[in-house]
């Protein structure tokens, strides 16, 4: 194994889905979608990444199927790059550069070889234009797109705003209340705007855009839920609308179906409703979503359609509104106050979800495992409504007992309550064993449990910190009282308090012993037995942001991180400082495998990593400027296997991972292996050749399908699929015959079957020129292998030769084709 | 019927594939116990599925492919850690489906090996070639690349039951009755093995290099592989050596029935036993661990056995055995992976293996877990059981916050407990102060109701009669109250405060009965109760409980007060609306300011009301209450409402 250059940053857990609208491939197998940096594909029937096409190095804001190759696809980023990818096999064609952030792309099939993107406009802030950009024909992969020419003036940055007209006869632009309409041949542009005034409470802002496929009509949604359809925009008088009002809130966005028909709107709600025609009376939905609506797409062939949703999710939803699949992401809660926790039993990282959720993400996986409930209240969206969140999380160390801390924020005081839950292995889910209100008279801000083995239960102790000036320890009790079915449940069993000041921390040494509380200032600590103060430590200035004990051989040392900038180690044999460094410590997390512990600075605008040993001063690892972005939290994670590390450097990785956490809410990790390592997929080495010779029957159609395509290609004609009825005069009289004068199904099978048969020589050429394309592409690969087959065939002499076998389709189809022909039908009179 | 054909995916067991009497074939995830997604083959009635593989998924690239065809692939940005995705199913018309389970659509189909049911197919761990045997006695070498048969050849003279490739790729083990060690290459049979009696249904090589290191490994010689057949409760292990003589089983295991599913991990070290774990028929799971050296002629019995049963509480009174359908090692080798329930919907767990006890019954209730639904769920999320007896701790109650104690207290209270009985009177000299209490109220007060009533409070704090107390202290006269007190022992003072303190935790109902109570005992034998050296723990839990329920009593009455002021403001609003149709002039807002005034005037008597009424309600602190509750009312009226918060909480 080459030794690796150097540690790598690596995101995981997915970021959000939200970029741009979803895209479905043609056929509609596939879901293809931004992911910050990344686009990926999906596979609708099992919800798993198939690719993931990374090279962007910014954001994708935009995704479009290329008009003239459903295969290929069209991504736009904020980092000034258009590329072309085959999405199939995860390949980057071509990649324009444009110069400026691109904030949105669009396509149209009409526009020969040219895209629209909207650009910032030079010199002005917050001004967006939507520019043409031809797409220079050059050999290379790297090309220059610098062909703009200005489409429209002053539009909105999202790409919710513009929307193309039928046949990309004109393009339509919202912002605020006015709306722009283009006509590309006329060169006309016709503004309408909406007043403010005229709507009370709400106001009328456009919010999204969507063209109807066929014919002249607008649909527009409003900041408050009205949906407004357009037409007769050609003029600037005679313009009418109609409103469509269900929505109570915003409405995020839109879209129609692929005849037109059929509206669908999302927004708040969580709420997928159909409108049908224009009437507002008759409209479908589809309720319970699970959570806000921001983007709806819908699929070529419009059988299905896919919502993406505030919480990363994206919804797959069949064409008669029922729900088919999900795909989940890493929830992004706006507040991760939890923290990072690691629950020991399903290895899971736990963090803050929905509201008042804690959802358990796999990180061997990438995929959340699922969500926890735990407040069990109705979520009720209205602006500035304080929800109950979570915020706090502890473990205890074999995972059996969970406790949370819920808050609800009030501006006077914190409606608080501590809960604890057991682990039931017999149901295999938590159970509340007992809730406690209000343990602490206001915010509570730390909590962790003794991390000791479990073996005796009654060891297991929960300490809490409030802003109230005390920490509380609570214990596991028995209960007394007969009646009750429980056999434990929590109570205090010691409130300390140290001068009246705020307790900020608190952690528990390896052993279990020692209890260290920081208040304010100073860091206490006590006997865990007796529950005295053993000693106090001070670094002034400066109040304790974080404490850790050392483990393993460093078990005698307390790690303590303060606000002006110190890291100090006390030795707690001593009682004295061990060594201090200047150093602005955001983030201190132990690994709990070793002995290591793992810093996170933060110093003019870039986080750095220090791994130090708290036995000696000197790091053993500096990663400086680790990202850009502020890191909140981390976590080190046990890995399943001890990895194999090579580099002494990187020893510290061997047994845990480290994760952490951005104020963007990006999940990290660091990884030793080179990229090319993390990224070769090792399904790569089985390239199995899709061949699904099925049923004769899908044989035959497949192939009429494929002639008529044919013919239909050689016309010149756009391929429909419903044409299939002219197919033989046989099966038109079939069809066109009343069913009450027709004879018997066993009766009538052979002369169908007859009918669909072919002759030998309609076998297309073109068809056999296609085989010999498949064939041709592994070649290289099978010939030597099937020369030493061929010459181990001679010398063995049981083996049989099989070959020949296959080289002959056509005559076996025939064979089975006549088999067909003689079976019997009889059966089907049955039915 | 034999078991229904189920494996785990390579790597981590992230997905587990099974394959139902129905024909379908379900995926399911292993962390979240999730139906990932169901395929159901064209024929899957007529041809249902017999064997399932994954292909392998591994970090050992093909050494022979590193030509052009690589170099493309290195350019591709590739998902993160997908294992393989290609599950091979054979089928009982002698088909072979390869299916993605990404993709979730059928792959290719292997047509043209086998006329009759596929028993087993494998996977060769390097390059991408697929074996499989059948009842029409051949084995059949697959390119699935070209889904052509590469090579075919007759493998026994009965059906060939079971395959296993070796280690190293070079040797292919198969096995009907009779156990066959084929090379690769030459497709010759290298060894045999004999022993079983029946159908060899598992085969699995144990070790991949041999134990003893002196000799040059050929990548053959000196492995051990595992076998198992049907209707045999023996599982053997057999060792290929370089002499040809040595034809039976090195040893053997016994399992409690025909083997179904069988996992192991394979050891690196020499001094690490390998693990197996074998799930039978009967649907016990049994693990071993045994380092392979050599013979050993008595079978081996499991180290632990692994059942599940239902708890079986509600309803039915017998717990019911749950099966375990299958169970694979965890990448640590410390955890299992167990499989059971139904088989159309199991459930998966990670257990870890603590292999110290010989038999663990792991007790689940899979109705509580097991839901039948057709539809997937929207979201993932889960709610947590919440049941009615959960223990809700609220401030006042004991086990909320404790008294602020001296430390060892526990050791304290024990002694406390003890002091009083060493000291306590005799019977007789108890019975003697009954006695002259009782004369004592007798004579003077000639109230029967109330001398009955500290008679049988008394009996009811020494008997702990719910029924006697209830009674007695259900009454809210006054007068009997202050009378009882009074009458009532000294030493029943300290067990009626803490049956007072008790009651008064529950309903605030009955609360505000019990301070009447509370209050005459104060009153009465506040002199008694300031005698006794351990007031502190005695009352503390009575303070607090107080504390925390006066602790609202300032939001209140500030809540009480603004409110006054608004319904003053509304009701003096609606005077001066009256007003204006006598006279609009400007004296209008004068008038105003003074009846808001008058408002707030009453108010402020009427709060020293509510207060007088609380001070009867309340026993303790109630003056310096009152009094401060007054003056906040008097600030918040000129605008002060910045309050200081009362410092009332010292000890006593």
């Amino acid at each position: 194994m080459v030794a690796p250059g150097s540690l790598r940053v690596v995101r995981c857990g997915g970021s959000a889905l939200r970029g741009a609208r979803a895209v479905f491939s043609a056929d509609s197998k596939y879901l293809l979608c931004a992911s910050g940096d990344f686009v990926k594909v999906y596979s609708v029937s099992t919800e798993e990444i198939l690719r993931l096409m990374g090279g962007h190095a910014d954001l994708v804001t935009g995704i479009q199927l290329n008009p003239h190759n459903h295969m290929q696809l069209y991504s736009s980023s904020l980092d000034g790059t258009i590329k072309l990818w085959d999405f199939m096999d995860g390949i980057l064609i071509k990649t324009f550069t444009v110069g400026s952030k691109l904030l949105a792309l669009y396509t149209l099939a009409c526009a020969e070889d040219s895209v629209f993107v909207v650009i910032p406009k030079k010199g002005e802030r917050d001004s967006y234009q939507l520019v043409s950009l031809k797409l220079t024909k050059g050999a290379g992969q790297d090309l220059e797109g610098k062909e703009l020419s200005v489409v429209l003036d002053g539009v909105s940055a999202s790409m919710k705003h513009i929307a193309f007209g039928r046949e990309g006869a004109y393009v339509v632009s919202v912002k605020d209340v006015t709306l722009q309409v283009y006509f590309f041949k006329r060169k006309l542009l016709n503004r309408f705007s909406l007043s403010t005034m005229k709507t009370k409470g709400g106001d009328n802002h456009f919010s999204c855009v969507v063209c109807h496929p066929t014919e002249d009509c607008i649909a527009t949604g409003h900041a408050d839920g009205k949906i407004r359809l357009w037409r007769n925009f050609h003029h600037r008088k005679e313009y009418t609308y109609s409103t469509l009002h269900w929505h109570h809130d915003i409405v995020m966005d839109l879209a129609f179906s692929v005849e037109g028909t059929r509206l669908l709107s999302g927004g708040v709600e969580s709420v997928l409703v159909q409108w049908h025609g224009e009437s507002s009376c008759q409209k479908d939905f589809l309720p319970r979503l699970g959570s806000p609506i921001e983007c709806i797409s819908m699929s070529s062939d419009g059988a299905l359609c896919c919502t993406l949703h505030t919480d990363n999710r994206i919804t797959i939803i069949n064409s008669n509104l029922r729900f088919s699949r999900s795909i989940q992401g890493l929830i992004k809660s706006r507040d991760i106050k939890t923290g990072l926790v690691v629950d020991p039993r399903t290895k899971a990282l736990v963090l803050n979800g929905e509201p008042g959720h804690l959802q358990f993400y796999s990180l061997q996986s990438d995929q959340q495992l699922f969500s926890l409930d735990i407040v069990q209240r109705q979520y009720i969206h209205e602006a500035g409504l304080k929800q109950s969140d979570l915020v706090k999380v502890a473990f205890s160390a074999r995972g059996t007992w969970l406790a949370t801390v819920e808050e609800s924020e009030e501006v006077t005081d914190p409606e608080l309550q501590l809960k604890l839950w057991f682990y039931h292995e017999e149901a295999q889910s938590f159970q509340l064993n007992t809730r406690i209100n209000t343990p602490h008279d206001n915010h509570i801000t730390d909590m962790c449990f003794r991390d000791m083995d479990e073996l005796g239960d009654d060891s297991l102790i929960l300490v809490t910190t409030g802003r109230d000036c005390v920490f509380k320890v609570w214990v596991m009790v028995e209960d007394i009282d007969p009646e009750e079915h429980q056999s434990v449940s929590w109570s205090c069993d010691f409130v300390g308090s140290y001068h009246n000041y705020q307790a900020t921390n608190c952690c528990f040494s390896e052993d279990g012993s020692l209890l260290a509380v920081s208040f304010e200032e100073t860091v206490t600590v006590w006997d865990s037995l007796t529950w005295d103060l053993k000693c106090t430590f001070c670094h002034p200035p400066g109040n304790i942001r974080k404490i850790c004990f050392g483990r393993l051989t460093c078990s005698k040392y307390l790690i303590g991180a303060t606000d002006y900038g110190f890291l100090c180690c006390w030795n707690l044999l001593t009682c004295a400082l061990e060594w201090s460094a200047h150093l602005n410590v955001v983030v201190l997390q132990p690994d709990p495998l070793s002995e290591h512990i793992a810093a996170v600075s933060w110093l003019s605008k870039e986080s750095s990593l220090f791994v130090f040993k708290p036995n000696e001063p000197r790091p053993i690892y500096i990663q400086r400027n680790l990202c850009k972005e502020k890191i909140l939290l981390a976590a080190f994670v046990p890995r399943d296997e001890p990895e194999m590390i090579s580099s002494e450097k990187y020893l510290w990785l061997r047994k845990s991972q480290l994760f952490f956490l951005t104020d963007t809410q990006e999940l990290m990790t660091l990884s030793t292996k080179s990229l090319e390592e993390r990224l070769t997929p090792s399904s790569k080495q089985l390239a199995v050749e899709e061949s699904i010779p099925v049923t004769p029957f899908s044989l035959l159609l497949g192939k009429h399908r494929h002639q008529q395509a044919q013919e239909d290609i050689d016309l010149g004609k756009p391929v429909v699929h419903n044409k299939q009825e002219q197919a033989s005069p046989a099966v038109k009289e079939l069809l066109h015959t009343p069913a009450h004068v027709l004879p018997s199904a066993s009766f009538l099978c052979t002369i169908f079957i007859n009918s669909l048969l072919i002759s030998k020589e309609s076998k297309s050429a073109e068809e056999v020129a296609d085989e010999v394309e498949m064939e041709s592409e592994k070649a290289d690969d099978d010939s030597d292998e099937e020369d030493v087959t061929a010459t181990e065939q001679e010398d063995t002499g049981h083996m049989e030769l099989l070959g020949e076998i296959t080289c002959k389709p056509s005559k076996s189809q025939e064979k089975e084709l006549r088999k067909i022909r003689k079976m019997d039908y009889s059966w089907i009179s049955a039915f | 019927m034999a078991a229904p054909p189920c494996a785990f995916s390579p790597r981590g067991c992230r997905l587990f594939a099974s394959s139902g009497p129905d024909g379908r074939l379900r995926v399911w995830d292993t962390a979240g116990s999730r139906l990932q997604h169901e395929y159901v083959p064209s024929a899957h009635l007529s041809a249902a599925c017999t064997c399932l593989a994954w292909a392998p998924g591994g970090p050992r690239q093909p050494p022979s492919k590193d030509g052009p065809q690589r170099k493309k692939r290195k350019s591709e940005a590739g998902e993160v850690d997908k294992q393989l995705d290609i599950l091979a199913i054979g089928t009982a018309v002698g088909s072979i489906l390869l299916y993605s389970t990404v993709k979730g659509e059928l792959q290719s189909k292997l047509d043209g090996g086998h006329d009759s049911r596929v028993n087993c197919v494998r996977w060769h761990q390097d390059s991408c070639c697929l074996y499989s045997c059948s009842d029409d006695k051949h084995i059949v070498e697959w390119n699935t690349q070209t889904c052509k048969v590469k090579c075919k050849w007759k493998g026994d003279n009965g059906s060939v039951t079971c395959l296993c490739i070796s280690p190293d790729g070079k040797m292919l083990l198969s096995a009907g009755r009779t156990i066959k060690l084929w090379d690769l290459e030459t497709k010759e049979v290298y060894r045999h093995f004999t022993g079983h009696a029946t159908s060899v249904s598992s085969l699995m090589f144990t070790t991949v290099k041999p134990m003893n290191e002196s000799k040059p490994f050929d990548g053959i010689t000196g492995l051990y592989f595992l076998s198992g057949a049907i209707h045999d409760r023996l599982l053997s292990v057999w060792q290929i050596r370089s002499d040809r003589k040595e034809k039976n089983a090195v040893m053997s295991f016994t399992v409690t029935d025909e083997p179904t599913f069988v996992d192991l991990t394979i050891s690196e070290v020499k001094e690490e036993p390998v693990k197996l774990a074998v799930v039978c028929r009967d649907g016990q799971l049994h693990i071993f661990e045994h380092i392979l050296n050599g013979y050993c002629k008595k079978p081996l019995t499991s180290n632990c056995t692994i059942q599940i049963a239902t708890p079986g509480n509600d309803g039915d009174s017998t717990p019911k055995p749950v099966p375990i359908l299958a169970a694979a090692f965890c990448t640590d080798k410390q955890s299992l992976l167990l499989v059971y329930g139904n088989t159309l919907q199991p459930i998966i767990e990670k257990v870890s293996l603590n292999t110290s006890e010989s038999h663990i019954c792991l007790v689940r209730d899979i109705q509580k877990v097991l839901s039948l639904k057709t539809d997937a769920a929207l979201t993932k999320v889960k709610t947590p059981v919440v049941n009615l007896d959960t223990k809700v701790l609220v401030p006042g109650i004991p086990g909320h916050s404790t008294a602020i104690k001296t430390p060892a207290s526990g050791k304290e209270k024990k002694k406390n407990k003890r002091k009083p009985g060493e000291t306590e009177e005799s019977i007789e000299e108890r019975l003697g102060a009954l006695d002259i209490d009782v004369s004592k109220v007798k004579t003077p007060g000639g109230l029967p109701q109330t001398d009955s009533f500290a008679v049988l409070l008394v009996q009811g704090l020494e008997s702990n009669d719910a029924e006697i107390l209830n009674k007695v202290l259900n009454t809210r006269k006054e007068n009997i109250v202050k009378n009882t007190v009074a009458r009532m022992p000294i030493h029943a003072v300290i067990p009626l405060l803490h049956e007072l303190t008790k009651r008064l935790q529950g309903n605030p109902y009955s609360a505000s009965v019990m301070v009447r109570w509370l209050k005459s005992v104060f009153t009465v034998h506040a002199s008694y109760l300031s005698t006794l050296p351990d007031l502190i723990p005695q009352l503390g839990m009575l303070y607090q409980l107080m504390e925390s329920r006066v602790k609202t009593l300032q939001k209140l009455s500030r809540l009480h007060g603004r409110l006054f002021i608004l319904v003053t403001q509304v009701a003096a609003s609606q005077t001066v609306q009256d007003v204006p149709e006598v006279n609009q002039t400007a004296k209008l807002v004068y008038e105003d300011d003074s009846s808001e005034e008058e408002g707030s005037d009453d108010e402020m008597i009427a709060d020293k009301d509510s207060d007088e009424n609380w001070d009867e309600d309340e026993e303790k602190d109630k003056e310096e209450q009152s009094d401060e509750q007054d003056m906040t009312v008097e600030k918040e009226i000129n605008g002060d409402s910045d309050l200081e918060p009362e410092n009332e909480s010292e000890e006593e």
